[in-house]
């Protein structure tokens, strides 16, 4: 049951992944938002820039000659702080005047400072070049609103995604902890009942928790339907008491009444013989009524609690070693091939899959025909443990292999033959409770009888 | 022995009785639980013989009580309930034998004797003998009259398990639980075909039978 809680990581639960999915999408969303905010703020702040850069310009246009142009640049260079406004006027003998310097490199005017003044804008400047006077003037606006604004904006990404990033990771972890929790009660319950503890039922904090959530309805209905089941098997097993009680009562009854005939009729008579004959005919009617029994509580669902570990190799090695002699006896041979050494264990009842085996053996003597060639075969796969049981006798046709797995079902040449026609309808009911697969096939000539097991 | 049974069915219950008293045991027999289980608790029995369903006070109630009250006299149920798992739920409520109904009177007898005398430590013992039958635990060897016989391994547990047994009968079922360790009943006479092979090693070549068939119950080793 621990390791449940191991095997559903954190990340498997619902409400973590919707919490997760629905922060990624809220990211999104901001991030478009903002996005497009950024976008038209940042060209509106170009615009303004620019405008000024304009406006600017015009102060300067009513110079007439470069001399008065030099002299008013100057005095603009040395009224600006160059990180905020560079300005500089290249005069058409070749001089410059302003608060920056500026070279011609190829076609572009390059920037740089000025060693009189302070330093440049960090950001860059949007320039405007103009020619002026016979020189050509350059003023340029530092693009550090720009960066701010860069900045602003990062920022409010950054403070409104992180805390949010955390709010719903921990809401989403607290939610994915307390439906782990819930969804894990869930499932013990429901393994419980597969096991055959009927008793078992979803705990009341799991279905109160939240009331009327999606959990907490099938918890409510998990127990109900637990609730049936008991009772319903529970019906089964107080029918099967009475059933037992009440007709094995006079069963008992008729067979020491018999076994007191037989004493008191002398022995070699023909009414000792009868008495005799009566009493084997009891005990036939009480084995198919036993077996009936059996097989509707195994099917009823016998619990799987005492199921342990064991080597369907070793048990079908015993019961091999039980039957060869009476194969031999009938003129034939009962042979095991254990091909997986040790290797075929699985988790089961050995009483019941030892009478599944004995069945199937059983089944092969008396049908196999006068001299039963039987070979019953353990193998290993990989997710598998498959026994086999061959003969080679008239098998079974195709079309009535599902019906002989039914109580009573008897094939019409098979009907002076011993047997009750139970055998394979048990060998199917533990096949069931073991949820091993159970199939029938030709094995040309003769029967195969194939189950599948999970291995322990 | 002195023996308890509580059985409620009178049929039953008087030819038990009679049976039992008819092989020299004391018998005592109550028709219902709450007696059955004074009388058990009180009396000194050497096996109590108890069904499951009584009126009043139910046979695993009973088994429960008497186990509680650190009583380890051996106690066989004898009912009609016989599903899968209510014999392990007698066993479990503190029986040492569960018989399922109908049943013959010699597997009755056979298992009562059985109970009774299974606290004996046998274990110790590395030679078994009956007659001039001789089986050596530790060499794995077996002879009889000095000549060796050759068995497989199942036929000498077999044999030992008759012979640790000795001059009581083993019936079929309890071979079967005792040798194969199953618990059910096979249509076939699977343990009469064992038998009838450790019989031609055995017995056959010699003049005197040790294994001797107990009709309507079982087998018997005997022999001094």
């Amino acid at each position: 049951m621990t390791g449940r809680l191991n095997r559903a990581g954190i990340l498997a639960s619902t409400p973590l992944r919707q919490a997760l999915g629905l922060m990624a999408l809220v990211f999104a969303i901001l991030l478009v938002t903002l996005g497009f905010a950024y976008v038209a703020l940042r060209s509106s702040t170009e615009d303004t820039i620019r405008a000024d850069l304009k406006q600017q310009t015009a102060v300067f246009q009513v110079a007439a000659n470069p001399e008065t142009l030099s002299i008013i640049v100057s005095a603009e260079a040395h009224a600006s702080d160059p990180a905020e406004r560079a300005i500089a006027f290249v005069l058409p003998d070749g001089r410059q005047v302003g608060n920056v310097r500026v070279t011609q490199r190829d076609d572009q005017w390059v920037v740089s400072r000025h060693p009189e003044y302070a330093p440049l804008s960090k950001h860059g400047y949007y320039t405007l070049k103009m020619p002026l006077a016979g020189g050509l003037l350059l003023i340029g606006e530092s693009r550090a609103p720009i960066a701010e604004l860069t900045s602003t904006f990062l920022a409010i990404l950054i403070f409104s995604f992180v805390p949010s990033v955390l709010v719903s990771a921990a809401y989403g972890a607290w939610a994915g902890m307390r439906a782990r929790r819930r969804v894990s009660a869930i499932e013990t319950t429901l393994d419980d009942l597969t096991e055959g503890h009927l008793a078992a039922r979803v705990p009341e904090t799991t279905i109160k928790s939240a009331r009327g959530d999606d959990l907490a309805r099938i918890g409510s209905r998990l127990n109900r339907m637990a609730e049936t089941q008991e009772s319903t098997v529970e019906a089964l097993r107080q029918v099967s008491a009475d059933i037992a009680h009440d007709l094995k009562t006079p069963m008992q009854r008729v067979s020491v009444l018999l076994a007191q005939l037989r004493t008191a009729l002398p022995e070699d008579g023909e009414a000792h013989q009868i008495a005799v004959r009566a009493g084997d005919e009891t005990e036939r009617a009480v084995a198919v009524f036993h077996s009936l029994l059996q097989i509707a509580q195994i099917e009823g669902g016998s619990p799987k609690a005492r199921f342990k570990a064991l080597d369907l190799g070793a048990l079908a090695s015993d019961i091999t070693e039980l039957y060869a002699a009476s194969a031999e006896e009938a003129g034939g041979q009962l042979l095991l091939r254990d091909r997986a050494q040790g290797q075929a264990r699985v988790l089961g009842d050995r009483g019941l899959l030892g009478q599944l085996l004995s069945n199937l053996i059983e089944n092969a003597i008396r049908h196999a025909g006068p001299t039963p060639q039987i070979s019953v075969e353990i193998a290993r796969q990989p997710e598998l443990v498959v026994l086999r049981v061959r003969d080679h006798g008239p098998g079974i046709p195709e079309a009535e292999r599902t019906q002989v797995l039914r109580r009573l079902y008897r094939l019409e040449r098979s009907r002076t033959t011993p047997g009750n026609g139970l055998g394979l309808a048990l060998v199917h009911a533990v096949a069931g409770l073991h949820e091993a697969e159970l199939s029938l096939a030709d094995n040309h000539p003769g029967l195969i009888v194939e189950l599948r097991f999970r291995p322990a | 022995m002195k023996l308890l049974l509580i059985e409620d069915d009178v049929t039953t219950a008087d030819y038990v009785a009679q049976g039992l008293r008819e092989e020299s045991h004391l018998v005592d027999a109550l028709a219902n639980g709450r007696d059955g289980l004074s009388q058990a608790l009180g009396g000194e029995y050497d096996v109590i013989i108890v069904d499951r369903m009584l009126p009043e006070l139910d046979g695993l109630s009973i088994v429960r009580a008497v186990r509680a009250a650190k009583i380890a006299t051996p106690i066989i149920f004898l009912t009609a309930i016989g599903g899968v798992d209510d014999r392990i739920e007698g066993l479990n409520a503190g029986a040492d034998d569960y018989l399922v109904k109908p049943f013959a009177f010699g597997e009755l007898s056979a298992r009562l004797m059985a109970l009774a005398r299974r606290p004996q430590t046998q274990a110790e013992q590395v030679v078994l003998e009956a007659g001039d039958l001789r089986m050596d635990l530790i060499a794995r060897r077996v002879t009889r009259g000095g000549q060796d016989i050759d068995l497989l391994p199942r036929e000498f547990g077999l044999l030992e398990f008759l012979l640790r047994r000795k001059g009581r009968v083993q019936t079929r079922t309890m071979l079967l639980e005792g040798v194969w360790d199953l618990n059910f009943d096979p249509q076939t006479n699977v343990v009469e075909t064992h038998i009838s092979r450790l019989r031609n090693k055995v017995d056959k070549p010699f003049d005197r039978d040790l294994i001797h068939t107990v009709r309507g119950a079982g087998y018997r080793i005997e022999g001094g």
